[in-house]
């Protein structure tokens, strides 16, 4: 399995792939799959239950750094036209991507409601308002803005990608990009602006909001051409007063996340206005408390786990960088699992079938990363050795995820 | 000596019984710690001692019983009966609003419309459901929550909120997890007592006591009928336990 993996022998000397990245992202796809099916005891061990953050703020920070990474080479060797091109394919597949998703969403809420034969006991229920308005409910599906449950982080990626299309040549001033991004976020906040959905109300993750984590990792990812080579990857430095910041943010958070799941009642005897701040850390717009924590996560992240750590080379790690590299394609398998897997425990949700849902999961989605990587080197006619030999990585195009490109 | 020791014994025996056991399979079996409140319920306590209470009782369609054998089935009107039969001398006036497919706004809304009217000393208040299914914003379901709790509070009446019906189906369809995590941490904020719905009729799916979704065709009135009855006993044995709180706990609950 490991001589499939891209960048598995650090280049002597040269920028090598960032097998880091690869592996948290390939962890985090696993964790939103498990997220995605309620009822799946496995889910009380996701990064949710220890920290205000989660695998979908994981997600979209690395999916910034592929794009960064990517997108920021493409813009570098072929300029804008070239890249925003690349980038707008990529988004026709994502969009099409969801609409087969949402399809299969409407065919399962079918599906389970015949079997479960509950019209009526669920009579109240409005899920079905594909079977009561078809046509209005297509075309606002097209339209993005009918996003059933558990759909949702797909449109949120294709809105953010849309935005990197303007956005790429500010990659070459950080400063600017991150200026604007974060007066956005902090407009949006205070003004309650989000995207419009089809029922009343706005997106369930509020693209206008959850971009200025996706732009900071397209700063982190992008490394600017110097000389005909690549950069250095921009990396926050080392500093202990950084260090200890962080590590008090996610104490901080893990006694919030803590206190709402096991110690409830102990918010009554808060003063009210702490309390009902802790009780409105929303996801949708990205509170502040969810975006110090996944970045003070990346931050210890990035500082104890060494580009070269052993591990990340390991036979045990190699499944989640081989999903991470495949990122896309197991993304959307993995929504599309969450799908079967509910069913499944929705038909019977004792231990065996936990096991059975979590080990079968957990192997469709090593084996898509291990075809992904499987054709592309028979695509490319490359033998695996010769894809981790430092000339023609050097050659090549900078080592791109399939999560973004191509 | 013996007899000495025998008493002992009893007293052992007395202290160490859990609560639901004493009561031998109190509403319906359920896990006691979903049956506790966890918050004191004054204004219930001061109204019960001075022998008058008034309950308002507001949601969507399950308070109105869809399913039951009729409307005398429904958990509110089963939950008076069980509190007059407990309290034959107390002068219960109880009134049920609801319909289907209301949001939290809109049930906030009669809350505050029938507390302008007549004072209430209890107003249990089913949350949360049409958010849920129909994804609505859960910011917004919780501001409405902590406005109508505020204003629940300042009319001098004591709240319980009540979540989610448990079902595979929604579970498996919906993003309920998060709006019941948000209904329990709002409700706590304010120290209010929530019934935990969804955990209370998921442990009575696994142990066989009453499961609505999996009864087939010809059973499901009668599970439907029970599950209402099983329903009334857990809030009326949440609302003892916050009546025991606010009076200091030594009665029981």
């Amino acid at each position: 399995m490991r001589q499939l993996i891209r960048g598995m022998q650090p280049g002597a000397g040269k920028m090598a792939r960032d097998l880091r990245a690869d592996a948290f992202r390939g962890i985090a796809l696993w964790f939103i799959l498990i997220d995605h099916i309620p009822g799946n005891r496995l889910g009380g061990l996701t990064l949710r239950n220890v920290a205000l953050s989660d695998a979908t703020e994981a997600f979209v920070l690395l999916a910034g750094y592929a794009a960064g990474l990517a997108y920021g080479a493409t813009l570098d060797r072929h300029g804008w036209a070239f890249a925003a091109a690349a980038l707008l394919r990529r988004l026709g597949t994502l969009y099409v991507a969801h609409i087969f998703l949402f399809v299969v969403f409407t065919a399962q809420v079918g599906y389970s409601a015949a079997a479960l034969e509950s019209s009526a006991y669920l009579d109240e229920m409005h899920l079905d308002v594909f079977g009561e308005q078809p046509y209005l409910a297509l075309l606002q599906a097209l339209l993005l803005r009918f996003q059933p449950a558990f759909l949702d982080i797909l449109p949120l990626y294709i809105v953010l990608m849309l935005m990197l299309v303007p956005a790429l040549p500010l990659l070459r001033w950080p400063w600017l990009l991150m200026g604007l991004s974060v007066a956005g976020y902090v407009v949006v906040r205070l003004f309650g602006l989000n995207l419009p959905n089809w029922v009343d109300g706005g997106w369930f993750f509020n693209p206008l909001a959850w971009q200025v984590l996706f732009f900071t990792g397209c700063l982190l990812g992008y490394t600017p051409w110097r000389e005909g080579r690549r950069g250095p990857a921009p990396a926050v430095p080392f500093h202990p007063a950084l260090i200890g910041a962080a590590i008090l943010a996610l104490l901080l958070g893990l006694v919030i996340v803590l206190i709402g799941d096991y110690g409830e009642q102990w918010l009554a005897e808060l003063p009210q206005p702490l309390a009902e701040l802790l009780t409105t850390i929303d996801k949708t717009g990205l509170h502040p408390f969810r975006l110090i924590s996944v970045l003070a996560l990346a931050y210890l992240v990035g500082h104890a786990v060494p580009r070269d750590a052993n591990w990340l080379r390991s036979r045990l790690a190699a499944p989640f960088v081989l999903m991470g590299q495949h990122g896309l394609p197991v993304f959307c398998v993995g929504i599309f699992l969450a799908f079967l897997g509910r069913l499944a425990l929705e038909m019977d949700d004792r231990w065996p079938m936990q096991v059975a849902v979590n080990l079968a999961g957990l192997a469709a989605l090593i084996s898509i990363g291990i075809i992904g990587a499987w054709y592309r080197l028979r695509e490319r006619g490359e033998s695996a050795h010769s894809a981790t030999n430092p000339a023609a990585v050097g050659l090549r195009a900078p080592a791109a995820s399939s999560t973004t490109a191509r | 000596m013996t007899l000495g020791a025998g008493r002992v014994l009893l007293l052992l025996g007395l202290l160490l019984a859990p609560p639901a056991a004493t009561a031998g399979g109190m509403a319906c079996d359920a896990p006691p710690e979903l049956l506790a409140a966890n918050a004191a319920l004054p204004a219930t306590a001061r109204a019960a001692s001075t022998g008058s209470l008034r309950i308002l009782i507001v949601g969507s369609a399950s308070v109105l019983g869809p399913g039951t054998s009729g409307p005398s089935a429904a958990w509110p009107v089963r939950l008076e009966a069980l509190i007059r039969a407990r309290a034959p001398h107390l002068k219960l006036d109880m009134v049920t609003r609801g319909a289907r497919g209301l949001t939290t706004a809109e049930t906030g809304a009669i809350i505050a419309a029938e507390l302008a009217r007549s004072p209430f000393n209890l107003v249990l208040w089913q949350a949360g459901t049409a958010e849920a299914v129909r994804g609505l914003d859960l910011d917004e379901m919780v501001e409405e929550l902590h406005a109508g709790l505020a204003k629940v509070v300042a009319a001098g009446a004591d709240a319980v909120l009540m979540d989610h019906q448990f079902s595979r189906f929604i579970r498996a369809n919906a993003n309920v997890d998060a709006y019941r995590d948000a209904l329990r941490l709002t409700a706590a904020a304010h120290g209010v007592p929530v019934l935990r719905r969804w955990d209370l009729m998921q442990a009575w799916a696994e142990d066989d006591i009453v499961d609505v979704e999996r009864a087939s065709r010809q059973e499901r009135v009668a599970a439907t009928d029970k599950l209402n009855d099983c329903l009334a006993q857990a809030m009326q044995a949440l609302i003892r336990d916050g009546v025991a709180e606010a009076r200091g706990r030594p009665g029981q609950r």
